[in-house]
């Protein structure tokens, strides 16, 4: 291309810029159909990216909500526990003046002949 | 061509929307010009100053995820230890104060400081340690010092801070409130001091029991994931980052027998109280046929009696020292199984208790004066525990080869620290020919207990070999190693030795041992619920140089007191061996003397008891002979 011709282009292109024109003088409405899905798959894209984020906001939420219940459980299980052994239960019946103590004898098992 | 003019006159003239379009035209040109020529200059001389660079750079910060440790479990389940984190609660009684001070906002602090003192009447109603006003002087006295980090409360759980976040005040946040919250994960041992010792922990450099020799089990492994903040304000993970998971710690699931632990920490307990003189005592449980430790209790006084029973030490495990007259049932299974005696019937010459070179045992006198014998059968001798009996059996039969009754004890693993779950297992010091220790009289003190020193843990294993007919159990604190209630690995029992001595002799010596319960000196067990056959052990305990001041003899010191340590040891039920016991309590340096027919005795008599209420094994059975007839309804 010569340098004439080059000038030639430019002073075309600003002449189609000028009257609005540029987009059908370079034929942009063959590729019209490319271009909405250009802009369908970045829609999709965005929308797809925020459900994400969402989902993981809800993702951190409930790890949040699980570790809260595990802390409860140990808890409970620790307090649970406490009271399960012999002597707690004993001291216990003692604070409610239960005569009650640990068994004396084996209990019996009634089996079948 | 007039015509074309004029019409090009027109449109300039009359359409002026292609001039604005086309100095719009031009001008996003000259911006595009311009976004170009910015480009350019950007990819080749511009450089970003650095405080700019962090606010065009997404948002992201590493999240590290602690793992949380795996728990450690009785036999049946039970947690013996286990993590949650616990919560300080502070406040910076400070928060909007400056801004509050300013003209016109003085009502905005009056209202903060009137909810400050609701906020007070709510702590006094949680905690009751303090009435509202103390909370209130204290909040406001702080606020008016400028105090950032009020101490408030300590070691609260979940379920208080959370009710605590809806006080007054601490619901409207930190920035508002004043509430800080920190959070440290803490062990939680549900059975307070029960095998505290066994269980362990791990504090920094201070590691021990369980807790430390299992810590590459327990801990887990750290995860981390980047995370960055999404339009809301919210942080979540990145997934176009790397992240590694958390790996939790896995479970140990020890041996331990709950109740077991508690009946013997009780009993021990009980003993030590009633006397001040005790310092310190142990207790061992296990499981015969096994070898599984059941239970463990190490409970020890500080420097003065006064101090509060507590498990300081593992007594068990790292208390060398000479043990005794339990001991003697060593020399009595080495003289049976090699044959030298056949029967316990055997009788030796009493010689008025005089071996030479030896002290005089003046058990033998007083035997030869209520009896009027001149000779005492090995099992009488057993009974007693004399130790004329067995320096003259160690003298007679050894004598010429003292290395074969050392290898005896070596085949019974009391010469050696054997490998055990948890690390500090003592080393035994034995004298045999050819150390320094050794003297003309060594063999006969270790045939009766002095001059060798083992914990008690090998005691507990070498009557356990003979409980278990001559099987020497290696014996062991962990069952297995499990991941969510899935076993990981599981430790099987294993045999330190697997015969020490043959059935015929394991019967024999357990026959003297069940002599010693009926007749000898542990008769304080004859009429316990389980049969019980043992051996006890009185020994003095070699003082340190501190506590002898200036004394000669390493047993006593300048004003005559001693040390002593008594043990009962051995196993139930007597004809069918399920466990083996040993309790040893020591003794502060005291003018009283203590035996192992006594307190221990005393002890284990309440521990088999109370075993035998409760172990399924022994529950008698009872045969449903008759059968109640169906009810049928009478036909009108």
């Amino acid at each position: 291309m010569s340098f004439k011709s080059f000038w030639h282009s430019i002073g075309n292109t600003f002449r189609a810029i000028r009257s609005g024109e540029l987009l059908l003088r370079i034929r942009a409405d063959k590729y019209y159909m490319h271009i909405m899905y250009l802009f369908l798959l970045m829609w999709m894209t965005i929308a797809l990216s925020l459900q994400v984020d969402k989902t993981l906001t809800r993702v951190g939420d409930n790890k949040v909500a699980l570790e809260q219940l595990r802390i409860h459980h140990a808890e409970k299980e620790a307090a649970l526990v406490k009271l399960h052994s012999a002597s707690a239960a004993q001291i216990r019946l003692k604070e409610l003046g239960s005569e009650a103590t640990l068994p004396q004898e084996p209990a019996t098992v009634i089996k079948r002949k | 061509m007039r015509e074309q003019s004029e019409i090009k006159d027109d449109i300039v003239g009359r359409d002026r929307i292609h001039v604005v379009m086309f100095f719009l035209s031009l001008i996003f040109m000259v911006l595009g010009i311009l976004i170009l020529v910015w480009i350019v200059k950007i990819q080749t001389t511009y450089t970003v100053d650095p405080r700019v660079i962090g606010l065009f750079r997404p948002v992201e910060q590493k999240h590290v995820d602690q793992p949380v440790r795996g728990r450690i479990l009785a036999t049946d389940g039970r947690p013996l230890a286990l993590s949650a984190p616990l919560y300080d609660l502070y406040m910076d009684c400070t928060v909007r104060k400056a801004d509050y001070a300013e003209d016109g906002k003085v009502e905005k602090e009056r209202e903060w400081q009137n909810k400050a003192r609701e906020l007070a009447r709510y702590l006094s109603a949680e905690f009751r340690d303090r009435s509202a006003d103390e909370y209130a002087n204290l909040i406001l006295g702080g606020r008016a010092n400028g105090s950032r980090y009020l101490r408030l409360q300590r070691n609260l759980d979940l379920s208080t801070i959370q009710r605590v976040k809806t006080f007054p005040l601490f619901k409207e946040g930190p920035y508002t409130g004043g509430i800080i919250v920190e959070e440290h994960e803490e062990r939680i041992y549900p059975y307070d001091s029960l095998a505290r010792r066994v269980i362990g922990y791990v504090k920094e450099q201070n590691r021990i029991g369980l807790e430390s020799s299992f810590d590459s089990e327990l801990h887990g492994t750290e995860g981390y994931e980047w995370r960055r903040v999404t339009d809301k304000k919210r942080w979540i993970r990145d997934l176009d980052s790397a992240a590694v998971k958390v790996q939790d710690g896995n479970d140990i699931r020890t041996t331990l027998n709950v109740d077991f632990q508690d009946i013997a920490d009780k009993a021990l307990r009980a003993q030590i109280d009633a006397n001040e003189d005790i310092r310190a005592g142990i207790c061992i449980i296990m499981e015969a046929k096994t070898g599984a430790i059941r239970a463990m209790v190490n409970l020890s006084r500080g420097a003065t009696p006064q101090t509060v029973l507590w498990e300081r030490d593992n007594l068990a495990l790292r208390e060398v020292g000479e043990q005794g007259s339990v001991m003697k049932t060593v020399t009595l299974l080495s003289v049976v199984e090699d044959g030298y005696v056949k029967s316990l019937e055997q009788t030796i010459p009493t010689n008025n208790g005089l071996v030479p070179k030896y002290n005089q045992d003046v058990h033998i006198l007083d035997y030869q004066r209520e009896t009027g014998k001149r000779a005492i059968s090995v099992m009488h001798g057993f009974e007693i525990s004399s130790n004329y009996v067995f320096a003259y059996l160690a003298e007679n039969y050894y004598g010429k080869q003292p290395q074969e009754l050392f290898d005896h004890i070596y085949s019974y693993r009391l010469g050696e620290a054997f490998d055990f779950d948890i690390s500090g297992l003592g080393k035994p010091m034995v004298n045999r020919p050819g150390t320094p220790g050794w003297s003309g009289t060594t063999l006969g003190t270790t045939a009766y207990g002095y001059g060798i020193s083992v914990t008690p843990l090998h005691v507990a294993t070498f009557y356990n070999g003979i409980a278990n007919k001559g099987r020497m159990m290696k014996p062991y604190l962990v069952e297995s190693i499990e991941k969510d209630g899935k076993v990981v690995r599981k430790f099987v029992p294993s045999a330190l030795n697997e015969s020490i001595c043959s059935p015929a002799t394991a019967d024999t010596v357990t026959r003297a041992l069940r002599a010693v319960v009926n007749s000898g000196t542990a008769t304080r067990l004859r009429g316990a619920k389980l049969p019980v056959c043992g051996k006890t052990g009185t020994a003095r305990v070699v003082l340190t140089p501190e506590e002898r001041k200036g004394s000669n003899d390493p047993y006593v010191d300048i004003y005559g007191r001693k040390k002593n340590q008594g043990t009962f040891v051995g196993f139930f039920p007597a004809d069918n061996p399920k466990y083996t016991i040993l309790v040893t309590v020591y003794s502060y340096l005291s003018n009283k003397s203590f035996y192992g027919g006594t307190m221990p005795a005393l002890a284990v008599r309440e521990i088999v008891d109370k075993i035998y209420a409760l172990d399924s094994d022994w529950r008698p059975e009872l045969h449903r002979t008759s059968r109640v007839p169906d009810m049928k309804a009478e036909e009108k």
